[in-house]
């Protein structure tokens, strides 16, 4: 695409007129909302598709290792042992989760577990809308079934004293952010 | 006590240190009204963690660098360096001596009849301790930081005075106190001066190495120009007289072409004859009403910062030898021919017409032909 701009006149030259131009879209400027986020008062709420920290339903799981298998880099670590269950006076064959770990250290959130788990609603999702994962030791991010599945309930950083929960309440959450 | 000593020694003693305060006070302010608002001119916030929005960052950045370790280069000048940053202060601080604040007597600390040529020979030396800063750190992007303001100084000296110059021929006296009350009676000097006004912005923005001027201390070209070699205390004497300077060159264009501490003309309005008929009152209203017109200017150089990005060094140059000058010196010759003529106030229409020309500028409506875009083939 080519662009042909206005000629130049004599008056832009001489006069500095041009220079109001840049004062007035300045100024323009100063009275329009700011982009920033102020982080741990308020929080920018990631778009649907964001993935985040996994989340794991043990009465879900059919523990068919699905995940484990379309794990590119082999984090997932399933154990299962089979039970028998008497149902209606049949003896029947049931799989019983043992161990489900992630160690979500080495995790690159490709999300192709989810996408291989047969149940509905899965039972392993990534769009749980959480980015605050920094811990203070790498061993902290090995999560076993019961951590991937109650983490939510683990105290969020608010960047405030912990007596001061009437402020975390009144917690702002901003919408839109990163499309 | 007698007479003499408390008229001449004790009062305006009080009444500087008053004056000096507030002043200090207010710099302290402008560090950060200046990064709040451009902050808030560059779609952020600024500083707003320190108390109520941020206000105690006043308070935090002297504690800061009150608390710094102060580091001196091993090859530096130690008179010189440490004489850099005292040098600009002592004028920037003196020369509160000569503004007048408010309605004369109560408001001026003392009233020179040469107080504007005194108060241009005092500021002009604040650039020996940058030069000296720059030459004693012993590091060559400080010596270029300080050769580049000390150029850009004495060249835009020149212009500065010449503008000045028009607004004397009117008012016909260097005094200003003087000058102010001829504004009120007459109109205010931006009017018939307003290229003179034009000018001494202008050269008051390089002459406090202030954005779109502010060469010597170029970041991308030169560390950070005269004050590398500075830290803690002493690189907070540098920007104290910075700001110092800007709140004093503030105060001289709101004296010579915004009338000062009145806010009314022809006689009508805020005169100073009606600010005495207040009493105290009326002289603290005046002292306001200049404190006021001087942030108002304050602010300007922000928004200038926030919207003009740096000249070239030659084209700096350029702009105040071949166009500040000659045109301050075309306005003289005009100024005095009209003078001659007795027709001062056929220069009322001049302003008018640059003002009235910037607004029809600003608030045209746009046309839609003003970008023609071609699509290939």
């Amino acid at each position: 695409m080519q662009v042909e701009y206005r000629k130049e006149k004599l008056s832009d030259k001489y006069l500095v007129l041009d220079l109001l131009e840049g004062l007035k879209t300045t100024l323009r400027e100063l009275f329009k909302p700011k982009v920033t986020i102020r982080y741990p008062e308020e929080r920018m709420e990631p778009t649907d598709r964001f993935r985040g920290m996994f989340k794991f339903s043990y009465d879900r799981c059919i523990a068919c290792k699905l995940c484990a298998v379309a794990c590119p880099i082999d984090i997932i670590y399933i154990d299962v042992h089979d039970d028998i269950v008497e149902e209606g006076g049949k003896k029947k064959k049931v799989k019983v989760l043992d161990r489900y770990d992630i160690d979500v250290k080495r995790c690159m959130f490709c999300s192709l577990c989810e996408e291989a788990c047969p149940t509905k609603p899965k039972s392993i999702w990534l769009t749980t809308k959480t980015y605050e994962l920094a811990t203070y030791d790498r061993n902290d991010l090995y999560f076993n079934m019961q951590e991937l599945e109650y983490w939510d309930d683990r105290p969020k950083y608010t960047g405030l004293p912990e007596d001061d929960t009437k402020q975390i309440e009144g917690q702002k959450q901003i919408s839109g952010g990163v499309e | 006590m007698n007479h003499a000593f408390s008229h001449y020694l004790f009062w305006p003693l009080i009444k500087f240190l008053v004056a000096f305060v507030i002043v200090q006070g207010l710099v302290a302010a402008m560090n950060w009204i200046e990064r709040r608002l451009l902050g808030l001119f560059q779609a952020r916030l600024g500083p707003n963690r320190v108390g109520y929005k941020g206000l105690l960052q006043i308070i935090a950045d002297p504690v800061k660098f009150l608390l710094k370790e102060d580091i001196v280069p091993a090859s530096a000048e130690k008179v010189a360096y440490f004489l850099g940053p005292m040098l600009p202060l002592i004028p920037a601080f003196i020369v509160f001596c000569l503004i007048p604040f408010g309605p004369p007597p109560t408001f001026t600390v003392t009233r020179v009849n040469v107080g504007l040529l005194l108060i241009l020979a005092l500021t002009s030396t604040g650039v020996y301790g940058i030069i000296l800063g720059g030459w004693a750190s012993n590091n060559k992007y400080s010596l270029m930081g300080g050769l580049r303001s000390a150029a850009q100084m004495v060249s835009y000296e020149v212009p500065f005075g010449l503008s000045i110059v028009g607004v004397l021929m009117i008012c016909g006296s260097l005094d200003l106190v003087t000058i102010v009350r001829y504004q009120e009676i007459n109109a205010w000097n931006f009017l018939p001066q307003i290229v003179a006004c034009f000018i001494f912005l202008v050269s008051m923005n390089a002459e406090n190495n202030r954005t779109p001027f502010d060469l010597p201390e170029a970041e991308s070209e030169l560390v950070a120009g005269y004050h590398t070699e500075y830290s803690a205390m002493k690189f907070a004497f540098f920007m104290l007289a910075e700001f110092s300077m800007m709140i004093v060159n503030s105060c001289l264009i709101v004296t010579l072409f915004f009338g000062g501490w009145t806010l009314g003309m022809f006689g009508i309005g805020l005169t100073t004859d009606v600010l005495k008929g207040m009493g105290m009152f009326g002289g603290i209203l005046g002292t306001l009403i200049f404190v006021t017109k001087v942030m108002l200017f304050m602010l300007m150089y922000v928004w200038f910062r926030a919207t003009f990005p740096r000249f070239r060094f030659d084209q700096l140059m350029d702009l105040g030898w071949k166009w500040m000058i000659p045109l301050a010196l075309g306005n003289i010759v005009v100024t005095g021919l009209f003078i001659l003529a007795g027709q001062e106030r056929l220069l009322y229409w001049i302003g008018i017409g640059a003002i009235g020309l910037a607004a029809l500028y600003l608030f045209k409506p746009k046309r839609a032909e003003s970008r023609k875009v071609i699509h290939a083939s």
